[in-house]
């Protein structure tokens, strides 16, 4: 069983329980929740009612209630239109970025954590506390001198310069570690030995359908890491066409002055660029969870 | 068996491969970088690096600029920290009493906030703080009042940058915390009840005690965060004045972009990853030492 599965038998049991709450602590409950609720729907609800509307409409209505008429359909035309569509072509990037990171990543925390998992070799664990302690260092400040690196070796301002450096995953390594221990047991790994298999064949025909929570869990955060990522970017890029969705809609909204704004047109890309993330946490729900209570219960 | 010995190095080459390239030579280039200084011979002189030694370090902790990012940076952490965590310890504590429906619907509530990428929240969240377009404004204005400024004085906007770190990451810390309590044993909480224990001893004897040591690790991951700050404030330029060392990391981008002088840069850089993961290490050995 993967740490994914094993998460799901407290929820059901807490299911079972049954909760009589009294009444006034019931009440406080109630009003906390819809607190909480408005707090963090509130500010999605408000793209949802701005998409529909125009510059002036914004200005001049009541943010939280539409107005009449609508302008979805313009502010989408508009989005398609504007210099010459590179909406779609940033679109096109993030998707690029974030599935060359994914895969790039998995396959290296994967192949990674079955060497860690599974054989004892010297220096092993000084190694991985040493990987693992890189977690402490704050993303941000490696990003200059990664691009300091990149300058020099002349992959500034190309794809591989956002992709090669998201491909190390500390967490993603240590993520994959407690899946190939807790889902390939060693004993099998003996037995495929015993008949004859290679390494390699043990790694990639038994082992990692083994631990396939743990591979999907890991292309998730790095899949969503690098559709996030904004500083690497903004960095190491200067050509337009190459940025990913949160550069790009994070200069027009720096640029966005003088006499056309764009406010109703960037919120839509907004909420475009996060849609996939959106339709990923609802058809993955239990992959983003998982993730969060591997390392959470297991640290 | 010789094949054996070498297979888990031959494993573990890709990611090593990768880690030496993108974490240690950044990491060793910049400290080597961080110890020269630009020299220019005579005034318009072709400037040529020469070892200068600790002179970007001086030159670091003599900035003000650069010495009040850090101040805003701490005071921000000691204030938006505990919220972002008082927060999620309730929030945790709720999701721990409803189930069914309405407790998957406000698990998905909470989270959703963090699939959000924090650029993205930094420009919907300056929407609705800019002077024109927030509902809050457009309340104030129709009632005759001034409009609220989110982004000055700086403790406001500090407070700004703060609602918005908080609202994309109180779900994540909610969600780390009621999973520790979901390990808990439910024979826990039938003893107590038992010994007549009634809900809010519950809370307050067993599950925040409980919740302790995922708290501490939330605390340690937050304070790493913090120091990372950089979208939210710099999309927020996009609806006003923004000082440029509002937090650490604006002012190295600064520094960076305008000057292009990169051995400050990389002083700058290995000055604050340094100060995080000491700090880091220091605060999980005593997470450690206090969960023997």
């Amino acid at each position: 069983m993967n740490p994914v599965s094993r998460q799901s038998t407290p929820k059901a049991a807490s299911l079972e329980r049954p909760k009589p709450a009294p009444g006034g602590r019931q009440w406080l409950l109630t009003v906390l929740i819809i607190a909480f609720c408005i707090y963090f729907l509130l500010p999605l609800y408000w793209v949802l009612v701005s998409i529909t509307k125009d510059n002036g409409q914004l200005n001049t209505t009541f943010g939280l209630w539409f107005a009449t008429p609508w302008h979805l359909v313009q502010n989408f035309q508009q989005l398609v239109n504007t210099d010459g569509g590179i909406f779609f072509r940033w679109m096109l990037n993030s998707f690029v970025y974030s599935f060359a990171v994914g895969i790039l990543a998995t396959a290296a925390a994967a192949m990674a954590g079955f060497a860690f998992a599974m054989f004892a070799f010297r220096g092993r664990d000084v190694l991985f506390n040493f990987i693992l302690g890189t977690i402490m260092v704050p993303a941000t400040a490696l990003t200059f001198p990664i691009f300091l690196l990149i300058n020099n070796i002349g992959l500034a301002n190309t794809i591989w310069a956002v992709i090669l450096p998201q491909m190390v995953n500390p967490f993603g390594l240590y993520l994959m570690r407690i899946f190939w221990q807790q889902g390939f047991p060693k004993d099998l790994m003996e037995a495929a030995y015993l008949d004859g298999a290679t390494n390699w064949q043990i790694f990639w025909s038994l082992g990692l359908p083994l631990v396939r929570g743990g591979l999907i869990t890991v292309f998730l955060f790095s899949f969503v890491g690098a559709w996030n990522n904004f500083f690497l970017p903004l960095i190491v890029l200067n050509d337009t066409s190459l940025f990913p969705l949160t550069l790009g809609l994070s200069i027009w909204n720096n640029t966005n002055t003088g006499q056309t704004p764009r406010y109703t047109m960037i919120i839509l890309g907004a909420l475009l660029s996060i849609l996939p993330l959106i339709i990923s946490f609802f058809a993955l729900g239990r992959y983003w969870q998982g993730g969060l209570t591997t390392g959470a219960t297991k640290g | 068996m010789r094949e054996r010995s070498l297979t888990p190095y031959l494993f573990l080459a890709p990611f090593m491969l990768a880690f030496l390239l993108f974490f240690v030579t950044p990491v060793v280039y910049s400290i080597y970088l961080s110890f020269f200084v630009k020299q220019r011979s005579g005034a318009f002189g072709i400037a040529t690096e020469v070892f200068g030694g600790f002179a970007n370090y001086i030159r670091a902790f003599r900035d003000a600029d650069f010495l009040a990012s850090f101040a805003n940076i701490v005071a921000f952490g000691i204030i938006q920290i505990p919220i972002m965590l008082a927060l999620a310890t309730i929030i945790a504590l709720i999701l721990d009493e409803v189930s069914g429906p309405l407790g998957r619907f406000f698990r998905s509530a909470i989270y959703i906030p963090y699939t959000i990428p924090s650029v993205i929240a930094g420009l919907l969240w300056g929407f609705l703080y800019s002077r024109n377009l927030s509902p809050l404004n457009y309340a104030l204005q129709s009632s005759g009042q001034e409009p609220f400024n989110f982004l000055s004085p700086l403790p406001v906007l500090l407070f700004s940058i703060g609602n918005i770190v908080t609202w994309t990451w109180t779900g994540y810390n909610a969600i780390t915390l009621y999973a520790n309590l979901q390990t808990v044993s439910k024979e826990l909480y039938e003893a107590a009840k038992v010994d007549g224990a009634t809900g809010w001893n519950v809370i307050r004897y067993i599950k925040l005690p409980l919740m302790r040591p995922a708290l501490l690790l939330t605390f340690v991951f937050s304070i790493i965060g913090t120091m990372q700050i950089f979208a939210e404030p710099f999309v927020l330029q996009g609806i006003g004045f923004v000082p440029v060392n509002v937090t650490p990391n604006t002012f190295i981008y600064d520094i960076a972009s305008r000057s292009a002088n990169y051995n400050y840069t990389a002083a700058l850089a290995v000055i604050v990853a340094g100060i995080t993961f000491i700090f880091s290490i220091f605060l999980l050995r005593m997470v450690n030492r206090s969960n023997p």
